[in-house]
């Protein structure tokens, strides 16, 4: 074939061109030589040479322009042709685009968040060598717990697996001078943070590993957002100090805008860093006897070690740690996670459902446009046998078919990358904070380039099958026939019923995938939380420990604060949480039930530990099951009383009456002889800590004398909108201290709306893609039934004329649309039960073969196909019988 | 598949090349003396014509090309017939025959 030559001629370019020039030259010197012969003057010789040449760039340009125009020619002709044809039928080309459109601009849209989510690479150097190290207790479910650091000295001494591991963990810290006081999000990290991910400060010199050591770690590097903010960007801000807690901190970087490390599994305050300083271990850290489980691991493996053999040599490090400490690490295995696992952990799932679902919207999109280019394939039936009786070849036919369905393609997938970039801006304005990170999505070459690849193969896919039936039609038959009765036309009969069976059940999956999510929603939020979220202002207060180093001075500040806050118009009434339900983590330790035998601490039963305000259980709404709550004495002085809720009765006390039982609650030390147990006095509800697909966990409650905290979450419930008593509060706040911040202030309500998020997003994102399938599949079945009804015209006035009722004609045609439909919700729902165990994970409540979903989609989509079919069966009993004779 | 050209030097320059390539390969320098010698002087190809039709023929696929070594020790781009370009000169004979004998008839008529 010449054009594969002129196609190599373009794409080798450059060669031909020196080909050209080597081969002209070779031809003047010849001439040359052979003038130089017959006696000419070297001189002479060459000129005369040149001079038979004439113009040698225009000679070059004409050769050149032979190896490629031809090619050029022929596509440009076919890509004419194409275009004219879909002008004159706007109507069929309207419908084909959009449809296109639809299908690959969720394809974008969705495939670009997955590009920014899943596929990005993440802003540290070598970032698949990263890997999260965890620990993971065989009695509890949470396989990413934070890691105790004697443990994590022990790891780093013990492994050969890793060139470096470092540590991160997080808290709120009061910034002031300045400006207004305000609390930033810092991570205290080891010194060799920054190196081990390969990020270096855009100015400054960073962390050095002095700044590791005893007496040099009052450094701090700043993130890109904060001292955009804060410090409006100051070139010279390195070396200057600042004021954390009270402390100067000197400024030694500000971090790339890129840069940030927020491992949700974590993070103690839930929320991303604007501030990095080096922590050293105190003595204390050294002791498995002193020291919880509160630092994140990051670890860089060796070049060419294996995330499995890391795993295997953790474990190994691991039992070890087992049997050197059984008390503290009895259970306590280590996980190890690549990181980018880590990052995507949460959505993928929800992301892979999505992206199978705009995969099947797309092909019903293709089945639908196939099915239009079938119809008119048969209209266009004597144009093609026409052409291949004067010669055409079938490849030629077929070059031409498949050419208008690229251009189709081509049309739709603008749009619809159009579409894409319009849908992916509303998507993240529709997706909730945390949920996606905003800054990551966006278009780039990758997603063109598989827009542009979705595009072609599309347009391979819907128009294969009609340009090949049009290309093997048989001429003889065509031109007798008229096109009707023909084999090519039975074979277009057929494969537009087998589209439309196709389309209905590939629906039908989307439909049940939307509709147990939504059933899975609506069984979410209808669970309780186990305590009212309306008109409830949450924040959170960190006291500096410089400034109100002992526990009495915390203890009545916050006395004293909820007392004003109280006092305030519009508030009904205020307390505290140390880590209240929907704001994050809690904390959790061992409790050991005097009552019950002595076991080792990492045996012995683990609860939640809420630390609570005055007030606190009237203020939530958490009602009492049994006992009674704390008294006044109890919240101003440490009686050694507690709390627990109907969770801790039921799993540890199984019917026992739990009030005045004793129980030794191991959080402020892990050793038995230092501590005081604690009197339940009540037991109270369940509340949903984590979120409300999260059973409630067994909690004890101390009132905040017991232990003591400097930092809490403030919970006020008001008559009126939160919001508006936010002012009014900061008031109370600043007249007591004017260097406290008000941190992460939000309504109860938001934070649960948070929690649900991504639920609601992945059922609104597949709720949307189903709508989309079921009028697709709609018009596609209608589109059918309305071909039939036409191509039938002179059948049913036949029918009509010998005596056939409204009502048989009726059901003649329903009959056929009534078997498709059949025979599609058939197929979608085998399909259906394949892959919505794919969902499962997704499924709160719901079985991932729910029989209610399964009917109800089922009925709704058969009952929007037979919808379908009825508009073209009513015209089909209007056929007017002489009309109908008279049709040929 | 090129758009057949009808002005008449276009076809008898193909013509030309294809038979004299019929004699065995040669490059593009080595033709145009080959015809004007054959032609006793009558015929000089253009350069400026030669290699577009030659590379056109060669998409065509009525000629073959390769580098060689010419009589005087130079690199050369030798052209030779193919089965197709055979088959093309045995018509564009026929239609040559046909050509002058119409025009020999329109001759002897005026």
């Amino acid at each position: 074939m010449s054009w594969i030559t002129r196609l190599r001629g373009m794409l080798r370019r450059e060669r031909l061109d020196q080909d050209l020039d080597e081969e002209l030259r070779a031809h003047l010197e010849m001439r040359a030589a052979d003038n130089l012969a017959a006696g000419m003057s070297p001189g002479q010789a060459r000129h005369e040479a040149q001079k038979r040449f004439g113009n040698t760039t225009l000679l070059k340009e004409d050769t050149r322009e032979v190896d490629i125009i031809g090619w050029l020619d022929e596509v440009a002709r076919d890509f004419r042709h194409a275009l004219r044809m879909l002008l004159r039928n706007p109507g069929f080309t309207v419908v084909a685009v959009l449809t296109l459109a639809l299908g690959i601009g969720a394809n974008t849209a969705i495939f670009s968040i997955i590009n920014s989510v899943l596929l990005h690479p993440l802003p540290y150097h070598d970032p698949d060598n990263l890997v999260m190290v965890w620990e993971s207790n065989s009695q509890h479910p949470k396989l990413h717990n934070t890691v105790s650091p004697p443990n994590f000295l022990d790891w780093q001494s013990g492994n050969t697996v890793f060139s470096t591991m470092a540590f991160v963990f997080d808290e709120r810290d009061n910034l002031t001078g300045n400006g207004e006081p305000q609390e930033v999000v810092v991570q205290d990290v080891s010194a060799n943070f920054f190196s081990l991910l390969g990020v270096d400060p855009i100015i400054g010199p960073g962390f050095t590993p002095e700044n590791g050591q005893p007496g040099h770690a009052n450094v701090v590097i700043l993130s890109y957002g904060l001292w955009k903010e804060r410090f409006a960007s100051d070139p010279a801000i390195v070396g200057k100090s600042i004021l954390l807690n009270g402390h100067p901190q000197t400024v030694v970087g500000v971090a790339p805008q890129n840069f940030q490390w927020f491992i949700k599994d974590g993070s103690l305050t839930g929320a991303k860093p604007q501030m990095w300083s080096p922590f050293v271990f105190p003595q204390s850290f050294h002791d498995h006897k002193q020291i919880g489980r509160f630092i994140t691991v990051v670890a860089r493996l060796h070049p060419g070690t294996t995330h499995s053999q890391a795993q295997t040599q953790m474990n190994a490090i691991a039992s070890r740690l087992e049997q050197e400490y059984p008390d503290f690490d009895g259970h306590w295995g280590v996980n190890v996670v690549p990181l980018r696992q880590q990052i995507s952990g949460d959505l993928r799932p929800a992301l892979l459902v999505l992206f199978g679902a705009v995969a099947l919207v797309l092909l019903i999109a293709c089945a639908n446009v196939s099915s239009l280019l079938l119809a008119r394939a048969a209209s266009r039936e004597r144009e093609m046998a026409i052409r291949t009786a004067i010669g055409a070849s079938r490849w030629r036919i077929a070059r031409q078919l498949l050419m208008e369905s690229l251009l189709l393609a081509l049309i739709g997938g603008g749009i619809g990358v159009a579409l894409a970039v319009w849908g992916t801006n509303a998507l993240l304005a529709a997706s909730p904070r945390n949920l996606l990170d905003l800054r990551f999505v966006s278009m780039d070459l990758f997603v063109l380039a598989f827009a542009l690849a979705a595009t072609l193969l599309a347009g391979l896919l819907f128009g294969f099958l009609p340009s090949y039936i049009s290309a093997h039609s048989r001429i003889s038959e065509t031109l007798k026939e008229g096109g009707r009765g023909s084999s090519s036309a039975n074979r277009r009969a057929f494969a537009r019923n087998a589209f439309v069976v196709a389309q209905l059940g590939l629906a039908l999956v989307l439909l049940t995938g939307s509709g147990l999510l939504i059933r899975s929603f609506v069984r979410l939020i209808g669970v309780d939380p186990g305590f009212d979220t309306g008109h409830l202002l949450t924040f959170k207060i960190a006291l500096p420990r410089s400034k109100y180093g002992t526990d009495p001075r915390c203890l009545a500040f916050f006395q004293q604060l909820l007392a004003r806050i109280s006092a305030v118009p519009g508030v009904r009434s205020a307390s505290m949480e140390s880590f209240p339900p929907l704001t994050g983590l809690g904390a959790a330790t061992g409790v050991h039930l005097l009552s019950q035998p002595s076991l080792a601490l990492s045996d012995l039963p683990v609860a939640d530990v809420g630390v609570v305000g005055p007030d606190y259980f009237a203020t939530m709404s958490i009602p009492l099951h049994a006992g009674r709550l704390f008294n006044t004495q109890e919240l101003a002085q440490e009686k050694h009383v507690t709390i627990i809720n109907q969770a801790f009765a039921d799993k540890y006390l199984h019917g026992v009456n739990p009030l005045g039982q004793k129980a030794a609650i191991y959080m402020k030390s892990f050793a038995e002889n230092e501590i005081q147990p604690s009197e339940i006095i009540g037991v109270v509800g369940d509340v949903h800590q984590i979120g409300l697909d999260t059973s409630p966990e067994p909690t004890v409650y101390w009132p905040h004398p017991e232990l003591v905290m400097s930092g809490m979450t403030i919970l006020v419930r008001t008559s009126n909108d939160p919001f508006a008593m936010v002012s009014a509060v900061r008031k109370e706040l600043q007249q007591m201290d004017p260097e406290l911040p008000m941190a992460a202030v939000a309504t109860m309500d938001q934070l649960l709306a948070d929690s649900l998020s991504r639920s609601r997003f992945t059922m609104l994102l597949l709720g949307i893609f189903a709508a989309v399938a079921l009028v697709l599949s709609a018009v596609g079945i209608y589109g059918l039934i309305a071909y039939s009804v036409t191509q039938r015209t002179q059948e049913l006035g036949i029918r009509i004329a010998l005596g056939a009722q409204r009502r048989d004609v009726l059901r003649l045609v329903l009959g056929q649309g009534t078997r498709l439909t059949l025979l599609g919700v058939t197929v979608g729902v085998l399909a259906a039960l394949g892959f919505a165990r794919l969902l499962s994970t997704l499924l709160f409540g719901v079985s991932a073969t729910d029989p209610i979903t399964f009917a109800g989609v089922a009925a709704l989509l058969g009952f929007v196909a037979l919808a379908a079919c009825y508009i073209p069966a009513r015209r089909a009993t209007r056929v007017d019988p002489i009309v109908a004779l008279r049709y040929e | 598949m090129l758009k057949p050209k009808n002005d008449l030097l276009q076809g008898t320059l193909v013509l030309l090349v294809l038979k004299t390539l019929a004699r065995g390969p040669l490059h593009g320098y080595g033709m145009t003396l080959h015809i004007q010698m054959v032609s006793k002087d009558i015929l000089r190809v253009e350069e400026g014509s030669l290699y577009p039709a030659l590379h056109r023929m060669e998409q065509d696929g009525w000629v073959g090309a390769e580098w060689g070594i010419s009589e005087n020790n130079r690199r050369a781009r030798y052209y030779r017939l193919t089965a197709k370009g055979r088959k093309q000169l045995a018509e564009e004979e026929k239609n040559w025959d046909r050509l002058t004998q119409a025009v020999a008839h329109v001759l002897q008529f005026a």
